[in-house]
């Protein structure tokens, strides 16, 4: 293969991979600082919020969920007034999702699934995932993935909007 | 397994492939060109991953793995600014005249890339009732389409650089203040959260147009050993 190519095959697979992986770790552990995720109370909850909620399953353990924490700090900040943020940790243990916390600054509630029992009720794998939720508890849409600022500031949009 | 972003990736691979095919003649002589401007197009993505890390407190040597989650953030200032310089190393010793050849094709790659919003279904902007506004599946609200009007612009200016005069640096300050330009008017209709980095594309818009109107006064050093390139005008 002339050399040209070698090097343009070379680029384009370290871009491939580099776009493609978003694949995480997980481990398990016990539960101490965070509330524990409680299915019936939260699906009353959806159900009486007078507010759109975004929901953000995350874990410590997991790279791309570290990669978008500060948009919902940053959203948060700007947008909590009108917007109820709820984070969801999954799978996680309490010292590492209290340094995630503390890591990003992130203000909003977080509740602890030790088992991602989330995922179950609102569908969807793996994490992150972001629910879009629209006042009483109608689901608008569901991200599966990291999110980026242009994607999470749309569905901020889309809530605001229909809300 | 996410391939939105790869497809909209190959999506301005494949315009600034096009665009170095139909401008043949005005790169001639320069080797290695497609190499050249991806070699130059990874180094930016890489120096805007890392600043954006670090800038939302993430540490790439603790967390060296989070560099290749390239959705989660790019600091469009470091990239944009590290692939021109990487570039500019990339063409020594003759950096005005292949700057100047290589200008429209690089904006029909920035192009495709915006134009990749129809893989990512990613192309909308803020609500508009404009008849060629679109809603999100399942939404009453249309919204302009705004990463189809950047790729729009930048096509235009790629085209708009393709036929200027070959001066040292004028092809170049052009791409440069319609990258900017391209981005800064579309900018208030794309949804972000802290409005964007408005001043720096005002900032390489401005730096764009001196260097177009020092190119056209012939204050431009024309800096470098000649080549083939040199003396192709624009096509």
């Amino acid at each position: 293969m002339p050399e040209s190519g070698l090097v343009k095959l070379t680029l384009l697979t370290g871009l491939a991979v580099a776009l493609l992986l978003t694949a995480c770790g997980r481990s398990s552990g016990t539960t101490g600082g965070l509330a524990e995720f409680d299915r019936d109370g939260f699906e009353a909850r959806l159900d009486e919020s007078e507010l759109p909620v975004i929901v953000n399953v995350w874990g410590s353990w997991c790279p791309p969920c570290r990669s978008e924490a500060p948009l919902f700090a940053t959203a948060h900040q700007q947008f909590g007034d009108r917007i109820e943020f709820i984070g969801v940790d999954v799978q996680d243990t309490q010292e590492g999702a209290a340094g995630f916390i503390a890591d990003y600054g992130i203000e909003f509630e977080n509740l602890f699934d030790r088992t991602g029992e989330i995922r179950q009720m609102m569908g969807g794998i793996g994490a992150p995932i972001t629910y879009f939720i629209a006042p009483g508890g109608g689901l608008v849409d569901t991200h599966i993935g990291v999110i980026d600022e242009q994607q999470l500031a749309l569905g901020i949009d889309e809530l605001l909007a229909q809300g | 397994m996410e391939l939105t972003l790869l497809f909209a990736v190959l999506t301005g691979v494949a315009f600034l492939w096009l665009a170095t095919r139909v401008s043949r003649r005005r790169l001639a002589g320069i080797d290695h060109l497609v190499d050249s401007v991806l070699a130059a197009a990874v180094t930016g993505m890489v120096a805007g991953r890392l600043a954006a890390m670090i800038f939302t407190g993430t540490n790439p040597i603790t967390h060296p793995l989070d560099v290749v989650i390239v959705r989660g953030g790019v600091d469009t200032r470091v990239a944009a600014v590290t692939a021109v310089a990487a570039l500019a190393w990339g063409f020594r010793p003759s950096v005005p005249a292949r700057l100047d050849a290589v200008a429209p094709a690089a904006l029909a790659g920035l192009a495709g890339w915006h134009a990749g919003c129809l893989w990512r279904g990613a192309c909308l902007g803020t609500a508009s009732d404009l008849p060629w506004s679109v809603a999100l599946p399942g939404s009453d609200v249309t919204r302009h389409p705004v990463e189809v009007y950047a790729s729009i612009l930048l096509l235009v200016a790629a085209v708009g650089v393709s036929r200027l005069p070959a001066r040292p640096w004028l092809a170049t300050g052009a791409a440069v203040a319609g990258a900017g330009l391209a981005r800064l008017v579309t900018q208030p209709l794309r949804p972000s959260l802290g409005g964007g980095p408005v001043l720096f594309y005002a900032l390489a818009a401005f730096v764009g147009l001196i260097v177009v109107v020092a190119a056209v006064r012939g204050w431009m050093p024309r800096a470098g050993a000649p080549s083939d390139a040199d003396h192709h005008p624009a096509t």
